[in-house]
């Protein structure tokens, strides 16, 4: 009883300090604008609800914003979603895959050294996913060979969300040719101003370039900086990748739930609240949101509570990418023809804007991108269902 | 869920399989009889397990695993009535039923009216009323609800020949039956909200049925693609078979989280009933439509359990209320929501 007032005047506080601390408007002040605005607004926003110790309740407890109760994080993350603040997208990698993965794996002197820059704004990206390695992430060929007391780096990165703002870099990389592929990765924390690094922004179909390609020529990175032991890497990337999922997905999920109005506000807009196909249809989309928002739930749950097993994860994902796509989908149906125009380009866009056809084509981030669908299945098929794998090899000409 | 429910889920289970899929209704009702599976909702109060709607939920989920041919979900629900009315002698009923007497409920269409002669009209979607001793019935305007003996002229049953052979149905026929005669549950307000409560029960015991088909009958089919070699390997290899696999494990995971989120959060209101009753039934009819294509030709052999969980699930979206016109509601209730 005594927990849920806790919670409950936690809610209140969180609530009171978004209301007076979102920024007004910040959909139509994103709209349309030049990148570095839109980084700054990132940056101002994310400085703010950092000090406020919002950003990192999920950090373990002697780290700024840090030790909160599973229950109270979810109510910071709900109420983050319900108060429709903008999505800390430049800051993910940091808060997420490079803090997670510093407090699972890294040494005592990296979380020193890296954490502290974090809160005060640091921006991270991920350096895992190559031209040819994408699905089969362990077939990565960047080279990282020692010498000395560095590692010598050359290779190309690919899909790195925000690299061109980046500070530092979570890099999978091959040390070691010999063994089976999983065994000669190593993870290292690269410097992107480090010498011999280059970025190039990939424009996207939405005619944003939130991705980029990292170039590394011959680029010292110090041995401290190994994450992990070397030739182990691919068993740091799963810690690093698992961190995405959790409570970014009740996040995720709480948004499109509160985000179902704007399905309203379009099927008015356009005339159509009276239509009886699409007033069945957003009751079935509103049930899906409904049925993600509970999984993501419950395998929070499963996880702080030490029940996940293999392939949880990969549902909630798969389930979370499907009724995202149906979300866009019933809102360019609604949309007709004026959701064919573009309404202009929100920079940092969450998942659901209005710019229904914008929305569509970001749903494919969800479906594509940290395992496709296609390898979420397989991990269910094959690590849930006992189903076995296809056969391994195949040459070209057979 | 307490240690002694998810004890009793688990024996369920084991009870079910060593039953298996050809048990009779007969011999399964009296294993629920005989192993007090009816007491699971009841209030400790009056005797029972006081598991209350999470309770059911388990049971209904565990006997839709194993097709249970038993009129359990009707008892179910009428029990739950029973407990809810202002029943006088309420413990005495409680005592028959637990003994193993069956009152039925109509789970789909009910139209009955209270004439200046008596009650009149008909009722569908009865199951096993053959084997009942009563029938909760309620009347249109909602003032009654009523327990009707279904001895006694003025009641008649036309049996339906259901494609689902796990269930038998029937069509029950109202004509002159004095009102007072019966054993009022409830009248007025009390009885509105009965109603309500009842409707709810149902779709939420419909959902966890629904549930419980699916994840049994997804098992089966894995285990099949399995065993089955085609082109020297096992078809389970395939990976257009893995991914269809994995999608409806991912769809059943996601109703199940739905079902016990809205049950443990006591989100009171029919709308939430409704919402799982449509979702769940709807991935059961899915799952069931899929998992015949991935038997090939044996799943189209009668001797092969596939179509008996098709059958059920067909079935289930047509219980209760329909999935279109619960998509609709809902849909609607959002729009006013946004006004």
């Amino acid at each position: 009883m005594s927990q849920t007032n806790n919670t409950e005047s936690l809610r209140k506080e969180v609530r009171n300090w978004l209301e007076a601390n979102v920024p007004k408007d910040w959909r139509t002040a994103m709209t349309n604008v030049e990148q570095d605005k839109f980084v700054q607004l990132q940056r101002d926003w994310f400085v703010k609800l950092s000090k406020a110790g919002y950003a990192t309740p999920h950090w373990p407890e002697g780290w700024h914003g840090g030790g909160r109760s599973l229950a109270e994080q979810k109510v910071i993350f709900e109420e983050v979603a319900r108060a429709d603040a903008p999505r800390l997208i430049m800051y993910f990698v940091a808060l997420y895959h490079a803090a997670c993965t510093l407090f699972e794996c890294g040494s005592e002197q990296q979380r020193e050294k890296y954490l502290d820059g974090i809160l005060n704004g640091k921006i991270w990206c991920q350096g895992f996913s190559e031209p040819n390695a994408g699905s089969d992430l362990a077939s990565l060929r960047t080279k990282a060979e020692r010498k000395g007391d560095h590692y010598v780096i050359n290779g190309q990165k690919i899909w790195s969300t925000m690299a061109q703002y980046a500070d530092y870099c979570l890099l999978l990389a091959r040390s070691d040719n010999s063994g089976p592929p999983q065994a000669g990765l190593t993870y290292l924390l690269l410097d992107m101003k480090a010498p011999g690094v280059s970025v190039r922004p990939i424009s996207q179909i939405t005619g944003d370039d939130e991705f980029a390609e990292i170039f590394f020529d011959d680029v010292k990175v110090p041995v401290e900086n190994l994450v992990g032991e070397e030739g182990k890497g691919w068993a740091v990337a799963q810690a690093t990748l698992a961190s995405e999922r959790g409570l970014t997905l009740v996040e995720l999920t709480q948004r499109m739930r509160y985000a179902l109005p704007m399905l309203v506000k379009s099927m008015e807009e356009n005339g159509l609240k009276e239509d009886p196909v699409l007033i069945r249809d957003l009751g079935r989309l509103s049930v899906d949101v409904d049925a993600a928002c509970a999984l993501a739930d419950q395998y929070l749950l499963k996880r702080i509570s030490g029940e996940e097993q293999v392939g949880d994860a990969s549902i909630v994902k798969l389930y979370y990418a499907k009724v995202l796509r149906a979300f866009s989908s019933l809102g360019m149906k609604i949309g007709g023809l004026n959701g064919q125009y573009n309404a202009g380009f929100m920079c940092g866009a969450t998942q659901e804007t209005g710019n229904w056809t914008l929305d569509f084509m970001n749903s494919y981030n969800w479906s594509i991108a940290g395992g496709s669908n296609e390898v979420q299945r397989n991990i269910i098929s094959e690590r849930m269902l006992g189903m076995p794998r296809e056969p391994k090899s195949w040459q070209l000409g057979e | 869920m307490s240690v002694e429910m998810s004890e009793l889920k688990d024996s369920v289970r084991r009870v079910m399989v060593d039953s298996g899929l050809d048990a009779s209704a007969d011999s399964i009702w009296s294993q629920i009889v005989d192993l007090g599976w009816l007491m699971v909702s009841v209030p400790e109060e009056l005797g029972g397990l006081g598991a209350g709607v999470e309770g059911a939920c388990a049971m209904h989920l565990e006997l839709g695993r194993g097709l249970c041919k038993a009129p359990y979900m009707p008892a179910m629900l009428t029990l739950d009535a029973i407990c809810q009315s202002e029943l006088a002698s309420k413990e005495e009923w409680l005592e028959r039923i637990f003994g193993g007497e069956f009152i039925s409920v109509a789970l789909a269409q009910s139209d009955v009216r209270n004439f200046e002669n008596g009650l009149g009209g008909t009722l569908s979607g009865v199951l096993s009323a053959d084997s009942a001793s009563h029938l909760l019935v309620w009347t249109n305007d909602l003032e009654h609800v009523v327990l009707v003996k279904m001895d006694q002229p003025g009641i008649e049953l036309v049996a339906k020949d259901t494609w689902d052979e796990t269930r038998k149905l029937f069509d029950v026929q109202i004509s002159d039956l004095a009102l007072n005669n019966q054993v009022s549950l409830a009248t007025g307000p009390v009885a509105a909200k009965l109603v309500q409560r009842l409707q709810g029960q149902a779709d939420l015991a419909l959902a966890a049925d629904a549930l419980g088909g699916a994840s049994a009958l997804l098992e089966q089919t894995v285990e099949h693609l399995q065993t089955r070699v085609q082109f020297k390997r096992p078809l389970a290899m395939f990976q257009a078979l893995k991914h269809r696999c994995a999608d409806m494990k991912a769809n059943i995971v996601a109703a199940q989280a739905m079902l016990f989120d809205s049950i443990s959060t006591m989100q009171e209101g029919a709308l939430v009933a409704k919402a799982n009753k449509m979702l769940s039934c709807d991935v059961f009819a899915d799952t069931a439509e899929d998992c015949l294509q991935l038997h090939g030709g044996i799943g189209m052999a009668d001797e092969h359990p596939c179509h008996l969980f098709l059958k059920r699930s067909l079935l289930n979206v047509h219980l209760s209320g329909k999935s279109d016109s619960y998509a609709s509601e809902i849909g609607s209730r959002l729009i006013s929501l946004a006004k």
